[in-house]
């Protein structure tokens, strides 16, 4: 359909100037390389394949947290939400998770989401720890606010990371907000957050060409099945 | 005493079974044991259930006559056998006695642990209800705490290094993506889980020293073995009968802090000293072993302590590769708990039916070490505190 | 008198100190023994540093070591450091005798251990 600018105008909102991050290559535990890059609007479409299984996996919440993922990435493609960004990790190309955030004010972070599609490699953390980078190092933002809707979540982000509980609202509406400040983040980089730019050529162009996702069934699979973990 | 044969095995895929209960798993196994064994109208005259964790985890007691009941094997004997991560080799030990007596003639012995029913923060408390309730529990110590502090003993006193562990980790999860009833099927590299700087998230500390490809992951699973009396096997089976030519048990104080020696895993000598004297063998007759590697250290520190390589020359072996499919003595061929996982009540049956596959020479390439005549098993219990070794024979 | 709440057992034959209590010693299968209470400070024998902790510890780790008092007492605990840095086997603890988790909304007491220097 098209689109009524003078309308949009009302209804988009406004957003702050944002820094484009990064991307970064890990090397996981098999040796394989993972790239990290953020992607845009273009890729959304995209996305949402690699997102739409999740929404019918009844286990460790990926259905609450792939709605929700799913929800936010329409919104961010239709400028329904402001300054929301993504980060994937690929591997050979395909897509292995993806997280993510968006800048609720200048100063503040707010952690929307993660999902690991690829399990047994530790591609959560490192994606997360991937998006707390962007937000502190990169966007220059004071604190970011977090909630988990998983009990590995929670044990991952809150406990790994050390985070201060408070008593603010997080935009999810779940539990209140968990705070990682700019100084717990130094506190712990050495130890969560990794990662080596640039990215080698080659490996930035087959990131790039395309994000290839896996087929339903095999991302099922990797979520639930027996030796999902 | 009669020689005491196992006719049929049977083993579920470990992982994470959300589908099956307890009891589900249990009977699944047993019947592939069943099946193997084409026991005929014979019936089954006891049933032993090695299990730890129901009483806590599912809130389920009695697990044995459950599972006879589930199976309509009533009204064969049922006894429920809770010996810690031991608990399998001890069902499997009192199945022996049981046969060899003269008592009854045939006997299931199945073990099953359903792990991941719960959050990793209560199986992590289940697992450390074994240590001592006053003197250890109530400080937060765990069952990778205590391999931890095990570890920095072993490599204060015999120069153990990481290299050695990682290698006893890679070698584990290599073979254990060849293994369809593995847990773990993932390859590791040393570049990824050691040398790399993004190891330090890949392979975080879990219990200092040991990282987490050090460590067995938390599984649901079950195995069972069906035994009865070689005579009677020779009649029965179309498989080449394997017997239990040796079996040892032997138990160390509750707290690690009370050994003389704390790097002296005595129970682990003594045990398998029992089974060699009994099979009438050496370490040197064993052509594969399956070692308790919930953590590295273990299975380095098993293959000295039952008499494979001298003191503090395990980790130099494994790193060498001696302890590989081709090497001088194959170690955890299947992957070991570090890949086939570590449903603990299934452990020690699991791996009398990894060793009875080897030894029916069944096994596909890769994995199978050919013309396996003896194999051995230990299966530890506690932190040291309870441990049984097993000798199973190619009888031909 | 210690406040430390921690009872050895030493076996009056053979003179073996038991932690914790066993009706027969582990030596001479004696079964009269003195009681005795940690005395002074204690000695590191091992360590470690658990960062998966079990239900009921919201810590992000935990430090834990066997401590050997100089009469022969062998006792776990927890030790207060924020990193094992510092730490070292056969260094010297000072213990005391505080909560160490919190079951049912009551604080468990156990022995801590700081490390001295
Ligand atoms: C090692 C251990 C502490 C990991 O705990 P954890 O971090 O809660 O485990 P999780 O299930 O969250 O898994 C963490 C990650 O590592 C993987 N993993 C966990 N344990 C693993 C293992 N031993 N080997 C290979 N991969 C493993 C998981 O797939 C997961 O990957 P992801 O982050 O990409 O999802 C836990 O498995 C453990 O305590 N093992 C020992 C059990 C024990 O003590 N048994 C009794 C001994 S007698
Ligand atoms: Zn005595």
């Amino acid at each position: 359909m098209a689109v009524d600018m003078e309308l949009e105008a009302v209804l988009r909102p406004p957003e702050c100037p944002q820094a484009h991050y990064p991307a970064k290559v890990i090397t996981l535990a098999n040796s394989k390389r993972m790239v990290v890059r953020e992607v845009t609007r273009d890729d959304v479409p995209t996305l949402l394949k690699a997102v739409h299984p999740t929404l019918f996996i009844d286990k460790d919440y990926y259905n609450v947290v792939g709605a929700r993922i799913y929800s936010e990435l329409l919104a961010w493609q239709y400028y329904r939400v402001q300054n929301e960004f993504c980060l994937v990790g690929q591997i050979d190309g395909i897509m292995v998770g993806m997280v993510n955030s968006r800048m609720y004010t200048a100063e503040t972070g707010m952690s929307l989401h993660t999902l690991a599609i690829d399990r047994g490699l530790r591609v959560g953390a490192h994606l997360f720890a991937a998006k707390m980078e962007h937000h502190i190092e990169y966007l220059g933002q004071d604190e970011v606010l977090i909630v988990a809707e998983s009990p590995i979540g929670f044990r991952r982000w809150m406990i790994e990371y050390g985070l201060e509980p408070t008593t603010i609202p997080h935009e999810l509406g779940g539990a209140p907000s968990y705070r990682l400040t700019r100084e717990l983040y130094f506190a712990s980089k050495a130890r969560l957050v990794v990662g080596d730019r640039p990215v080698p050529e080659e490996l930035m162009a087959l990131a790039e060409k395309e994000i290839v996702v896996a087929d339903e069934a095999m991302i099922r699979e990797k979520i639930v099945g027996l030796r999902g973990r | 005493m009669r020689d005491v044969a196992i006719i049929g095995v049977g083993m579920i895929p470990f992982g994470r079974r959300d589908q099956d209960s307890l009891v589900d798993m249990l009977a699944y196994a047993s019947l592939k044991a069943l099946d193997d064994a084409q026991l005929g109208d014979k019936a089954v005259d006891a049933v032993y259930v090695a299990n730890m964790g129901g009483g806590i985890l599912q809130h389920q007691t009695a697990i044995a006559s459950a599972l006879v009941d589930r199976l309509s094997l009533l009204p064969a004997a049922a006894d429920t056998v809770e010996n810690g991560p031991a608990s399998g080799a001890s069902a499997v030990k009192n199945g022996v006695l049981a046969v060899a007596s003269g008592y009854y003639d045939v006997v299931l012995v199945a073990g099953g642990e359903k792990m991941r029913e719960v959050s990793g923060w209560r199986a992590t408390d289940f697992v450390a209800t074994l240590t001592h309730p006053e003197v250890e529990y109530p400080y937060g110590i765990t069952l990778p705490g205590m391999a931890g502090m095990f570890t920095r003993l072993y490599m204060e006193k015999y120069g153990l290094t990481r290299e050695m562990l990682t290698a006893v980790a890679i070698k584990n999860q290599t073979v254990g993506t060849l293994n369809p009833y593995a847990h773990v099927t993932m390859a590791i590299t040393k570049e990824g889980i050691l040398e790399s700087p993004h190891s330090v998230v890949n392979n975080p500390i879990i219990a200092d020293p040991l990282h987490l490809y050090d460590a067995c992951p938390i599984s649901d699973g079950a195995a069972a073995v069906l035994l009865c009396p070689l005579e009677m096997a020779k009649k029965l089976t179309k498989h080449t009968p394997v017997v239990i030519a040796g079996f040892g048990q032997a138990t160390d104080t509750h707290t690690l802090q009370e050994r003389e020696d704390p790097t002296d895993l005595k129970a682990v000598t003594l045990a398998a000293q029992q089974a060699f004297t009994m099979a009438g063998i050496g370490p040197e007759d064993i052509d594969v072993a399956e070692l308790h590697d919930a953590f590295t250290i273990l299975e380095v520190a098993e293959s000295e302590h039952v008499g494979f390589f001298k003191k503090g020359e395990g980790g130099k072996a494994a790193l060498a590769g001696r302890t590989k499919l081709g090497g001088e003595i194959p170690i955890n061929v299947s992957g070991g708990l570090k890949a086939r996982g570590h449903p603990v009540g299934a452990t020690g049956v699991a791996q009398v039916v990894d060793i009875t596959w080897q030894l029916r020479h069944e096994l596909p390439e890769g994995r199978q070490v050919l013309g396996a005549t003896y194999g051995l098993t230990v299966n530890f219990g506690g932190f040291g505190n309870n441990v049984l070794s097993l000798i199973l024979k190619r009888s031909a | 008198m210690s406040e430390i709440k921690i009872t050895g057992y030493k076996c009056k034959a053979c003179g073996r100190v038991h932690y914790p209590k066993h009706e027969q010693c582990l030596t001479c299968k004696g079964r009269d023994f003195e009681p005795l209470t940690p005395d002074g400070n204690a000695r590191l024998l091992a360590y470690t540093q658990i960062f998966n902790l079990p239900w009921g510890f919201d810590e992000r780790f935990l430090i834990i070591g066997v401590g050997e008092f100089e009469n022969g007492i062998k006792a776990m605990g927890q030790i207060k450091a924020d990193s094992l840095d510092k730490i070292k086997t056969g260094m010297e603890l000072k213990p005391s005798w505080e909560p160490v988790r919190h079951q049912y909304g009551e604080p468990v007491y156990g022995l801590k251990f700081k490390p001295l220097e």
